[in-house]
């Protein structure tokens, strides 16, 4: 009988204990990103480099947005299954990329981030980049589904998941500085890229 | 020492259930099919666990207590607007009134922390809808006229001056409260309602700004306030406080 009892105050204090952790654990993260913030002032309120989302390279190598800070990004959200817009906004941002020079695209990366982790993974990422012909200069980057709503969130693209696996989705080649914020937006397909690309010259200057 | 036992048993069944899902109910889940899609578009819910009221000012200035860089002075830019929390009068209190109102001004992002760190999620727009469409008697009350007149006399109505508090309007079906008549609510993907800004009736989707954008038909046609609720989600963005925007959290059934 005694041991029953000292066994339900066991579960109870196990139960307590239990619980109390799960409620620090969230507040304890938190503490440690408000440090972080405070180390880390450069960041800008704005900046895409504040999610801390972790992302899966086209090489596998695990990737957050900070680590694009040491050049200016174009980046887009894309799914690679897509049959007709994707192709194109790779196609609409490699005529950006053949605006530039050698020289200048050294400061330049060129970044698709999915909308469609499940299927893009590093190997689906690689057939693309042979199929698109994508050079070194551009990397392709997946996550979870929460990773991926919370950037669509950040950089106001909207995805409307299909029956058939696709997506409806805006259309946005974004600008990103070095600081991570975004410096310009081109909404549409086959857009003229002279905004764009007068917008790049001017953060590579 | 029977007596003691079974005290003692009924304490910690008490505690059990009480720590489970304290203010949550089962949500039997089913089929939703968005309010613009074709047939092939069905979403099946599985069921799921949902608050019993939206999330307070009160419940909200806690979390704001164990999280600090969420208050309305520290939150960074990139996850609210100016709005964020603007009915309240300083980073942790606000009017005693308002404490057992909806929490409203409140973004995407907040909203989905908070969620989180309840170890929560916000509802999706399938199962938001889902719970929603329960009358206090019916399970799916979308075909009743007198439900869907209901809603329409409150969505047609200004915003009171102060929120009532949470619990003041009906309990559903399945035990939640103010799905309708208090405040609309965040949804995990409201940015899956897609519109261009002028797009109209049968236009479709501007095709060079939405990949696909096929079909643009209603499948809901006599529901007027789920047109609202489409409007209202394809024209925020995450990081809106909106006055009469706020949410409630769910919860994944152990095992689903």
């Amino acid at each position: 009988m005694k041991l029953k009892i000292i066994a339900l105050c066991i579960a109870t204090i196990f139960i307590f204990s239990c619980n109390e952790k799960e409620e620090k654990e969230c507040c304890k993260k938190d503490i440690n990103k408000t440090e972080e913030v405070v180390k880390d002032e450069m960041t800008a309120n704005e900046s895409i480099f504040n999610l801390e989302s972790k992302w899966l390279k086209q090489n596998k190598d695990s990737i957050s947005l900070k680590e694009l800070s040491n050049k200016i990004t174009v980046a887009a959200m894309v799914f690679t299954h897509c049959e007709s817009a994707c192709p194109r906004i790779v196609a609409d941002i490699q005529r950006i990329e053949k605006a530039f020079s050698k020289e200048e695209l050294q400061n330049i990366q060129f970044l698709l981030i999915s909308m469609d982790p499940l299927r893009d993974t590093p190997e689906r990422f690689i057939e693309f980049s042979k199929e698109h012909q994508l050079n070194d200069n551009w990397i392709c980057i997946s996550s979870n589904n929460d990773a991926t709503m919370e950037i669509a969130n950040v950089l106001n693209v909207r995805i409307k998941p299909l029956a058939g696996g696709g997506f409806d989705h805006s259309n946005t080649i974004h600008l990103i500085d070095k600081n991570g914020n975004i410096a310009f937006q081109q909404n549409g397909l086959a857009q003229e890229p002279t905004e764009m690309i007068e917008h790049i010259k001017t953060l590579i200057k | 020492m029977h007596k003691l036992i079974t005290i003692l048993f009924l304490f910690i069944d008490l505690l059990v259930d009480g720590q489970s899902h304290p203010t949550m109910v089962n949500i039997k889940g089913g089929i939703f099919l968005p309010l613009y899609s074709l047939d092939s578009q069905k979403t099946i819910v599985k069921p799921f666990f949902m608050d019993i009221f939206p999330v307070t000012n009160e419940d909200y200035k806690k979390f704001i207590l164990q999280n600090p860089s969420w208050s309305k002075t520290k939150i960074k830019s990139i996850y609210a607007d100016t709005n964020y929390l603007h009915q309240w009068n300083s980073d942790t209190s606000f009017n005693a009134q308002i404490a057992l109102s909806p929490v409203v001004n409140i973004s995407w992002f907040a909203a989905k922390k908070y969620c989180e760190c309840q170890g929560k999620r916000l509802p999706t727009v399938a199962e938001w809808e889902i719970a929603a469409r329960a009358s206090e008697t019916k399970p799916d009350a979308s075909k009743d006229f007198k439900f869907n007149q209901w809603i329409l006399n409150w969505v047609s109505k200004s915003n009171p001056k102060v929120l009532p508090h949470v619990g003041s309007t009906f309990k559903n079906y399945y035990g939640v409260w103010d799905l309708h008549g208090l405040v609309w609510e965040w949804t995990f993907d409201f940015n899956s309602a897609l519109t261009t800004g002028e797009s109209r009736g049968n236009s479709g989707l501007d095709n060079t700004f939405f990949c696909g954008g096929g079909s643009f038909a209603s499948k809901d046609i006599n529901n007027y306030a789920s047109f609202m609720r489409f409007a209202s989600r394809s024209s925020v963005k995450a990081k809106y406080g909106v006055p009469n925007l706020g949410f409630r959290c769910v919860k994944n059934k152990i095992g689903s």
